[in-house]
C-alpha cells in the first residue's frame, strides 16, 4: 500500500505527529482535497482534528453530527475512561463509528468517503461513514429493454445498486460482503449471494479470486470481469453482465453469485451457462407460449447470424445444386456484372455493415441520423447500382445483421460476430465441410469450457436435474428445480403440492 | 513456440481447401440434354444450356440474348461431349441444374443405351431426379422446336410440365433414378413419352392418344402422352395416355389420386359418361404363386364423381338407373384394366404394375426370389380384376336423390 513506503503504519499518540503524516500521505497542502479541522472537544478539553476528503464526504452530515457535538457537548462526567470510547460512544451522534489503528486504514477511509476524528494522546484514531459522491437517480435499462416488467436499471452508485437488489429480494439469507481490490486506487467489490443455496465452493473461489488481483486500480466491473476470467483469449464470455436488478435477483435464486461494484451501472453474474447468455430478461415474464416462441425466433436468429453468409458462399461456390434453378439463374445473372468474387462481395458488405454499426457507437449524438442515411446508401440499392455487389447480398447481410441484433447479450453479441467470419473463410474455401467441421470444433469446445467450475453446455450436457429452462421453458409451475449444475444447498424451489384425496 | 505452431497449422487449410470452387456467374448451366444416335457406336448429344441474364432478375438483363443456347456434339457418351462442349462454350457446364434428359426413341430401342446411360451417372453432378423422356423424333429436333409460349426459361417448362402427371396420370412419372433401378433382369420400366412433330391427329372418345396424336391446334407443338415401356433398360414399345392411366392405378401404390375420364352411356350407345375417379386406398394384389400359372387377385376400390352424361338420362333422381350406371361403369374399368394386363403379359411380357414387389414378399431369401423367375411365370399368370365402385355423387352440388331419401329416414 502507498504507506508501505514509509515503513511506519501505526498510529502516535500526538496528534500533530499523526496529522503530518496524514499531510505527507495526501501531499498536503498542495492537494487541497484533504480538510483538516482542528478542534477543542470541549467536554474532554483536549485537541482533537476533523479531517475528510472533499467531493467524497457529505458536509452537512459532518458538520450536524460530529463536529457540533464535538465542540457543544460540556458535560464532563464520563462512562468510558478512554478518551476515543468516550468519544465514540457518548458524544458523537453519528449512526456508524469505529476504530481506526492504521494509517492505511485511515487513508483508504478518507478516499471512500469517511470522516476521521484524531484525538490528542491516544494511538487510535476513529472514523465516520459520511459518504457523499454524487450519483445519478436510478433510470430505465438503456441495453435490457423489456415490454412487460419492471423498468429501473442498475446507478453507478453501489449502495443504490445494494438497495435494489434487497428491495427484489427480501431474503434475510441474502449476503452481501465487500471484498477491496487495488493497490493504488483501492476498490470495493460486493459480493452478493443467497447464503442457503448458493455452492459456499462457488462462493469461495470467486472471493478468492477477488483477493488473488493484484493491480494498481480496477475501476470498473468490466475491468474487474476481465480479472478473473479464466479464459482470456476464449471467444465466448465466462461471466454475465446486467443492467437490470431483477434480472440479477433471479440469478441470486438460481444460487448464482452477483458482484457489485461502485461505478459500474451493472451487476457481473458468475458462474454462467450458454442459456443464460441466450436467454433475455423478460423470457419468465411472458405467458409460457408467448416466451417459447420468441426464445425461438431467437435461436433461429442465431443461427442465422452466425452461419447465413458462410452458407450463402459454400452454396454459391461448391453447391451449386442446392439453389433452386430459378434463384441460381437470377443470381448468377445479377452476379455477371460484378467484378468481384462472392467472397469478397460478402467481405465487403459484412465489413460494411460493421462499420456502421461502430460508426453508430461512436458517432456523437447531435450527428447521429446521417449514420443512418449513409449507411443505407452502402448497404443498400446504390452499392448494387454500382455494380459492387449483387442484390442478393443485400438481403443476405440485412438478414444477418438484424438477427444479430436480436442477441440480447453485447458479449455473445461479438462471440457470434466473429465466428461468423471465421465460418465465412473456411465456407469460402471448404464448402460445407468446413462449415460442418467448423461447428462440430465449436461444439466440442463449447462442451468442454467452463465458467467458474460451471460446465458451459449444463444441465444439458452433462446432464443435470433442472426446471429444463433451457432452449424453451416450461410454464412457471412445473418450474419445481433449481438447476443442479450450480450445485444449490436447496435444490427445490417450489415444494410439490400435495395432492387431495 | 506457440505462434510458430500457429503459424505452421493455418497454412494447412489452404492445403486442404477444395479448389474446385467456382463462381456462379463462371458456370453453364445445362437444363435439357438430348440422346440421339449418332453414326457408328457415337451418340449425339445436345445440350441446352440457361442464359441467366433472360428473364431471370430486372438487374442483369441483357438485351438480344435468347434464353438459351442449344449446342450439339458427336462423342462416344454424354461425359466426353461435356468435356468436348467445354471446348466451344465460354463457361464451364454444369450438370448441377439438368432436369430433363430427352432420348430419342431409336436411340432408346437401341442395345447400347443401357450403357450410355449408366455412364453418365458416374458423374456425380448428374442428379439422378433428372426426368427422362423418350421422343419420337430425334432429341435434337424436339429441342429445337419446342417453343413454349409461357415460359420464357427452358428449365421453368420442363419442371412444370413434369408435374402434370400428377394430376392427368396420362404419363408416367419417370426419372433417371428409376430407370437405373429397373435396370435388373426382366424388369420393366415406363418412362414419358413425348413428340414435338404432331402428324397424325385423331379424336378419340376415350381420351386414348399417343404422343403426337392429341387433336391441339396452336401453342407450342410439344405433346407429352402415353408412355415409353422398357424392358432390361431397353425401349420396346409404347402404352397410350388412357393404358398408362389403368397401368398406374393397377399399382399398389398409385401415385395419381384422381382423374377425369369417359365412357360410353349404358343406356344410349352414342352418348358418353364423363366421370372423376378417385383412388379409394390401395389396389389390393393377392397372389397364388404355388401353382405354374400363378392366380393374380386384383382389386382396385374406386370413388367416382359423376361429372356429365349427354344421354340426359335421370341418373340423379332414378335409383335403379343409378345401379345399372355403377355396374356399367364397373364392367368398363374391370375391361379396361384387364386389356392393359394382358398386353403386358403378350406384347411386353413383362409386369407393369411393380407387383413384383409384392410377390417378393412371399419368398424368403432374394435368391430364393431370383430362381422362381417372377418375370416368366408372369407372363403366364391367370389375372383377375375387381373393381370396387361406388359412387359418390354427381358433382358437387347435387347428391344423388336416393342418398338424400337414406339421409331423410
Amino acid at each position: 500500500m502507498t504507506t508501505q513506503t514509509d515503513g511506519k503504519t501505526e498510529l502516535s499518540t500526538r496528534l500533530s505527529a499523526n496529522l503530518d503524516r496524514i499531510k505527507r500521505d495526501f501531499a498536503y497542502p498542495s492537494n487541497e482535497a484533504l480538510i483538516i479541522r482542528n478542534l477543542v472537544v470541549a467536554s474532554l478539553k483536549c485537541d482533537a482534528a476533523v479531517l475528510y476528503l472533499e467531493g467524497t464526504a457529505d458536509v452537512n452530515e459532518i458538520e450536524k453530527r460530529i463536529i457540533e457535538p464535538l465542540i457543544e457537548r460540556t458535560n464532563t462526567s464520563f462512562k468510558n475512561g478512554n478518551p476515543l470510547d468516550a468519544v465514540r460512544l457518548e458524544i458523537v451522534t453519528h449512526r456508524t463509528g469505529k476504530t481506526a489503528c492504521t494509517f492505511d486504514a485511515i487513508n483508504e477511509g478518507l478516499l471512500n468517503g469517511w470522516t476521521i476524528v484524531l484525538v490528542e494522546g491516544v494511538n487510535q484514531a476513529l472514523k465516520f461513514e459520511t459518504r457523499g459522491f454524487e450519483t445519478r437517480q436510478v433510470s430505465e435499462p438503456i441495453v435490457e429493454h423489456v415490454i412487460r416488467g419492471p423498468k429501473e436499471a442498475f446507478t453507478e452508485s453501489a449502495a443504490i445498486n445494494r438497495s435494489l437488489v434487497r428491495k427484489y429480494l427480501r431474503d434475510r439469507h441474502l449476503v452481501a460482503e465487500t471484498l477491496t481490490v487495488g493497490d493504488r486506487s483501492v476498490s470495493e467489490v460486493t459480493i452478493m449471494y443467497v447464503k442457503d443455496l448458493a455452492d459456499p465452493n462457488i462462493v469461495d473461489s470467486i472471493k478468492q479470486r477477488i483477493r488473488a488481483v493484484r493491480t494498481d486500480a480496477v475501476l470498473t466491473l468490466p475491468m474487474l470481469e476481465q480479472y478473473l476470467d479464466d479464459h482470456p483469449y476464449s471467444l465466448v464470455p465466462s461471466s454475465l453482465n446486467t443492467e437490470r436488478p431483477d434480472r440479477a435477483s433471479a440469478f441470486l435464486l438460481e444460487g448464482h453469485v452477483i458482484l457489485l461494484m461502485e461505478n459500474s451501472p451493472a451487476a457481473l453474474v458468475l458462474p454462467i451457462t450458454i442459456w443464460s447468455l441466450l436467454h433475455s430478461a423478460e423470457d419468465h415474464y411472458m405467458r409460457w407460449a408467448y416466451s417459447n416462441f420468441m426464445r425461438i425466433i431467437r435461436l433461429l436468429a442465431l443461427f442465422v447470424a452466425v452461419m447465413t453468409p458462410s452458407v450463402y458462399i459454400a452454396v454459391a461456390t461448391f453447391h451449386e445444386e442446392m439453389i433452386p434453378t430459378d434463384l441460381l439463374l437470377a443470381i448468377a445473372a445479377t452476379r455477371e456484372k460484378v467484378p468481384f468474387p462472392a467472397l469478397l462481395e460478402v467481405l465487403l458488405m459484412e465489413f460494411a455493415f460493421e462499420l456502421v454499426r461502430e460508426a453508430a457507437i461512436r458517432v456523437p449524438t447531435v450527428i447521429g441520423p446521417t449514420i443512418g442515411i449513409v449507411g443505407a446508401l452502402i448497404l443498400g440499392q446504390a452499392a448494387v447500382e454500382a455494380n459492387i455487389i449483387s442484390p442478393i447480398l443485400v438481403v443476405i447481410v440485412a438478414m444477418t445483421g438484424i438477427s444479430s441484433f436480436t442477441i440480447p447479450e453485447p458479449s455473445l453479441n461479438f462471440a457470434v460476430r466473429i465466428t461468423r467470419f471465421i465460418l465465412l473463410f473456411v465456407g469460402s474455401f471448404l464448402g460445407f465441410f468446413g462449415i460442418a467441421l467448423v461447428i462440430a470444433c465449436l461444439l466440442a469446445y463449447l462442451t468442454t469450457y467452463s465458467s467458474y467450475g460451471v460446465p458451459f453446455l449444463s444441465p444439458l450436457t452433462p446432464h443435470y436435474r433442472s426446471s429444463a429452462d433451457m432452449i424453451l421453458r416450461m410454464p412457471v409451475h412445473k418450474e419445481r428445480m433449481r438447476p443442479l449444475n450450480l450445485n444449490p444447498q436447496d435444490s427445490v424451489r417450489r415444494p410439490e403440492r400435495i395432492k387431495k384425496r | 513456440m506457440r505462434k510458430l505452431k500457429l503459424a505452421l497449422i493455418l497454412p494447412l487449410f489452404l492445403v486442404a481447401g477444395c479448389w474446385d470452387h467456382l463462381e456462379l456467374e463462371e458456370q453453364a448451366f445445362v437444363v435439357v440434354v438430348g440422346l440421339d444416335k449418332g453414326p457408328g457406336n457415337t451418340v449425339e448429344v445436345t445440350f441446352q444450356i440457361a442464359n441467366p441474364q433472360i428473364g431471370s432478375s430486372d438487374i442483369g438483363t441483357a438485351e438480344g440474348e435468347p434464353p438459351s443456347d442449344t449446342v450439339r456434339f458427336t462423342s462416344p457418351d454424354i461425359l466426353s461431349a461435356k468435356e468436348l462442349a467445354n471446348s466451344v462454350v465460354t463457361r464451364t457446364i454444369n450438370f448441377a441444374h439438368l432436369k430433363t434428359m430427352i432420348v430419342h426413341e431409336a436411340l432408346a430401342r437401341d442395345e447400347a443405351f443401357p450403357h450410355i446411360a449408366g455412364a453418365a451417372i458416374r458423374d456425380p453432378e448428374l442428379r439422378r431426379e433428372v426426368a427422362l423422356i423418350v421422343s419420337r423424333e430425334k432429341a435434337y429436333d424436339f429441342i429445337q422446336k419446342n417453343r413454349p409460349r409461357l415460359e420464357t426459361r427452358p428449365h421453368k417448362y420442363f419442371e412444370l410440365m413434369q408435374q402434370r402427371w400428377q394430376e392427368t396420370g396420362f404419363v408416367p412419372f419417370s426419372t433417371f433414378n428409376q430407370y437405373l433401378q429397373q435396370q435388373v433382369v426382366d424388369s420393366m420400366f415406363l418412362a414419358i413419352y413425348a413428340t414435338a412433330d404432331p402428324k397424325n391427329y385423331r379424336v378419340s372418345r376415350k381420351d386414348d392418344y399417343l404422343a403426337g396424336e392429341v387433336p391441339k391446334h396452336s401453342g407450342d407443338p410439344v405433346q407429352m402422352m402415353g408412355a415409353a415401356v422398357f424392358r432390361n433398360g431397353r425401349m420396346i414399345g409404347t402404352l397410350t395416355g388412357q393404358q398408362m392411366r389403368w397401368a398406374q392405378m393397377l399399382r399398389h401404390k398409385s401415385n395419381i389420386d384422381a382423374f377425369i375420364t369417359s365412357f360410353p352411356d349404358p343406356l344410349d350407345e352414342r352418348a358418353m359418361v364423363t366421370v372423376r375417379l378417385f383412388k379409394n386406398g390401395g389396389t389390393k394384389v393377392r397372389l397364388n404363386l404355388a401353382k405354374e400359372r400363378p392366380d393374380i387377385h386384383v382389386t382396385i376400390p374406386l370413388r367416382a364423381q359423376i361429372l356429365s352424361f349427354t344421354s340426359l338420362q335421370p341418373y340423379a333422381t332414378d335409383t335403379e338407373k343409378q345401379i345399372l350406371l355403377e355396374r356399367h361403369l364397373k364392367e368398363e374399368i374391370e375391361q379396361e384394366a384387364l386389356d392393359v394386363i394382358r398386353l403386358s403379359q403378350r406384347k411386353f411380357q413383362g409386369d407393369l404394375f411393380e407387383w413384383e414387389l409384392i410377390a417378393r414378399k412371399q419368398f424368403m431369401t432374394m435368391p430364393a426370389y431370383q430362381a422362381y423367375g417372377w418375370a416368366r411365370h408372369y407372363r403366364k399368370a391367370n389375372v383377375k380384376v375387381k373393381v370396387d365402385l361406388r359412387i359418390e355423387n354427381f358433382g358437387k352440388q347435387r347428391t344423388p336423390y336416393s342418398e338424400t331419401v337414406k339421409g331423410g329416414d
